[in-house]
């Protein structure tokens, strides 16, 4: 009886000090690794990239020059009066591909209007042949630039893909979208941006 | 209650020592992104025979990794590279087979994937000893709707051979 007592008091304060270690482990790792940043977990990351375009939605989309695969060199300038889309991609980002044969299709339907799609390739060290191969095998035919990183902190860092900006024809960011959307919803955010500075550049596209 | 007790100690330490990882990791770099923890935990092999060393990783929820062996050749597989140690005969890594996974808006789109858990097992024959060997996991990382670019994990496999 008295062993047995005696066993399980021992028992509790070796818990008890258990806990306790682990408690200050935790809390000592805890102190260490509180994140010196807001947003530097892959949760807060996610959180923080909600509304990726928030900061140039309604701005003047910065502006770019950009060779395309065979060398050339394409500006944004050059689309000036026209309404375009600026599509951030990559060859190994799956979305991305999911939503480029709509992009195609719908650059057809609103060719009619002027309507554009620059095809801006994140990961230009993928090497033009793969770049070349990849747009051919998801049957794009809109221009396919070489993104730098100077062009992507330009648009917010472009930290992951898709990414979306459209470019109205007086060259403001009408809308800006992060992720895959639904092709109906691409298809409203071209006629937003078709019907945006249609009448007036000063007028508000929101 | 006395067992309670101490596997509730021991999952506050795991806790706190997962979130080491994860903070380490955050800390330095300059844009602290990590989506895949890897579990540490030193393992016990029998010395001189052929043994699995197993390599646990998680992913963060929320998001899920291309598999070892992703269905289109241009998505990046889930890959580790260890380097060579001496005493340790490693063979090729053995990776999980992925589930199938679809983004919205495209369901008839299947993807190989990982998500929560895996494990890559690593065949050795070690000689006695505690053997460290570092590696890398190279992996690319999506959510439900979008992806972020490749990442390689350091990662250092602890074990000993007795």
């Amino acid at each position: 009886m008295i062993v047995g007592i005696s066993l399980m008091l021992w028992a509790g304060w070796h818990n008890l000090r258990q806990r306790r270690i682990a408690m200050q482990l935790a809390e000592a790792n805890h102190v260490v690794l509180t994140p010196a940043q807001p947003g530097s977990s892959a949760q807060g990351d996610d959180a923080e990239a909600e509304d990726p375009g928030a900061k140039l939605r309604g701005k003047t989309a910065p502006a770019f020059t950009l060779a395309t695969l065979d060398g050339k060199k394409v500006s944004l300038a050059d689309y000036k009066g026209r309404p375009v889309l600026v599509n951030f991609w990559a060859t190994w980002c799956a979305p991305c591909k999911i939503e480029m044969p709509w992009f195609e299709e719908l650059r057809k339907q609103y060719a009619g209007q002027g309507f554009e799609i620059l095809g801006l390739t994140a990961d230009a060290d993928a090497g033009n042949d793969v770049i070349a191969k990849t747009a051919q095998k998801i049957g794009v035919t809109y221009p396919i630039l070489l993104a730098t990183d100077k062009i992507e902190d330009a648009y917010g860092g472009i930290d992951y893909l898709p990414m979306s900006f459209y470019v109205d024809r007086n060259g403001k960011v009408v809308e800006a979208t992060g992720g895959l959307s639904s092709k109906d919803e691409i298809e409203a955010n071209i006629k937003k941006t078709i019907a945006s500075g249609a009448t007036t550049a000063m007028k508000g596209g929101e | 209650m006395v067992a309670g007790l101490m596997l509730g100690a021991g999952s506050l330490l795991n806790a706190g020592v997962l979130t080491a990882q994860m903070g380490n990791l955050n800390g330095n770099s300059e844009k602290p992104k990590s989506y895949v923890i890897y579990d540490a935990e030193p393992q016990i092999v029998p010395a001189g025979k052929r043994s699995v060393v197993e390599m646990r990783f998680r992913v963060v929820d929320g998001f899920h990794v291309n598999s070892h062996t992703p269905k289109s050749e241009l998505l990046i597989p889930t890959k580790v590279d260890l380097q060579p140690v001496a005493g340790v005969k490693a063979e090729t890594a053995e990776y999980p087979a992925g589930m199938a996974y679809s983004f919205s808006f495209s369901p008839k789109n299947k993807l190989d994937v990982y998500a929560g858990d895996f494990t890559v097992k690593l065949p050795v024959v070690a000689k006695a000893g505690q053997h460290e060997i570092d590696g890398t996991l190279r992996y690319q990382a999506c959510d439900h709707a979008a992806c972020y670019p490749p990442r390689s994990l350091p990662i250092q496999v602890v074990f000993t051979a007795k």
